[in-house]
């Protein structure tokens, strides 16, 4: 089953195939690098957070800390950033450790 | 009572009784199954092959939903793809975890973990408590707080677990959250 949301793109404008384009084409070296969000939940522990950016991200307890207190002070932090590849594959991790997380292309740099 | 883990040079190691062990073993296998619902039957060949789902749906359960958030708030072909291609490993992971856990509660009052077993305690924790707190309405950190007070209150009264559902959740929750936080504390020292 091709899925609508599969499907859209190609009866709609050639903007997303565009952007496609010009991504592969700058694929080697990026102009703007993917990255990870962890966004503030009313469950997880921020002794758990802080563990498992340590745990996975093998983040020193400060830096690991600061990352914390940003993601419950200010609702989220950036947690990591690469290619979309890399940013996918952390998302799906913290998933599996239960917090939430979307990945994105950072536009601000 | 339970007790705390702690670290000892046999492991992370934790007494718990028979009614927590009975009660955690339930809550385990139940989210477990939760998740494990969702699965696909193996007929679809893709998913048989790769592990691709060819359903892309955000889960109706908003309990599992949050097990398996929306990976893109800004891109929501991006988001089903993410879906296609990570749900059905992430269902399967935190099932085989859940249930991991519960196996190191079939041994008796003394609860000893390793390594392996120890990291798939930690999400079971962090999973039966996201559905609890789901089923509590914890949406907010104020709701968090809510929760908490409600339980300072209501367990004065000894009859307040079998008038109250709600009150038996909280106690639950809290109970949880307890024995992670000492899980976490053990496993960084």
């Amino acid at each position: 089953m091709i899925t609508a949301a599969v499907a859209a793109p190609v009866s709609a404008t050639t903007a997303p195939v565009k952007e496609r384009q010009s991504h592969a084409e700058t694929s080697v070296e990026p102009e703007h690098p993917w990255v990870t969000i962890v966004w503030n939940d009313p469950v997880n522990l921020m002794s758990y957070v802080t563990y498992v950016f340590q745990t996975y991200f093998n983040y020193p307890k400060a830096k690991a800390e600061k990352l914390m207190r940003q993601v419950h002070n200010e609702g989220k932090a950036v947690v990591s950033s690469g290619t979309r590849e890399e940013m996918e594959r952390d998302t799906e991790a913290m998933h599996g450790y239960g917090l939430w997380a979307t990945f994105m292309q950072d536009k601000s740099g | 009572m339970a007790t705390a883990f702690k670290r000892t040079r046999h492991g992370i190691t934790a007494v718990l009784d028979e009614s927590e062990r009975d009660l955690l073993t339930r809550l385990f296998l139940d989210v477990a199954e939760l998740l494990e619902d969702g699965l696909p039957d193996d007929s679809d060949p893709l998913v048989a092959m790769v592990g691709i789902a060819s359903d892309a749906t955000v889960p109706d359960d908003p309990a599992v939903a949050r097990l398996l958030p929306v990976a893109s708030t800004e891109d929501d072909e991006a988001a089903a793809e993410f879906r296609r291609f990570t749900e059905i490993g992430l269902r399967q992971r935190k099932s085989q975890n859940l249930r991991t856990a519960a196996a190191t509660l079939a041994a008796g009052d003394d609860v000893v973990l390793d390594d392996a077993s120890s990291a798939a305690w930690l999400t079971a924790l962090t999973d039966v408590r996201l559905v609890l707190a789901e089923r509590l309405e914890i949406r907010t950190d104020a709701d968090a707080e809510a929760v908490h007070e409600l339980l300072e209150g209501g367990l004065e009264d000894s009859d307040a677990d079998d008038e109250d559902p709600r009150a038996w959740l909280a106690a639950v929750y809290d109970f949880l959250t307890w024995l992670q936080e000492t899980l976490v504390h053990a496993l960084s020292k």
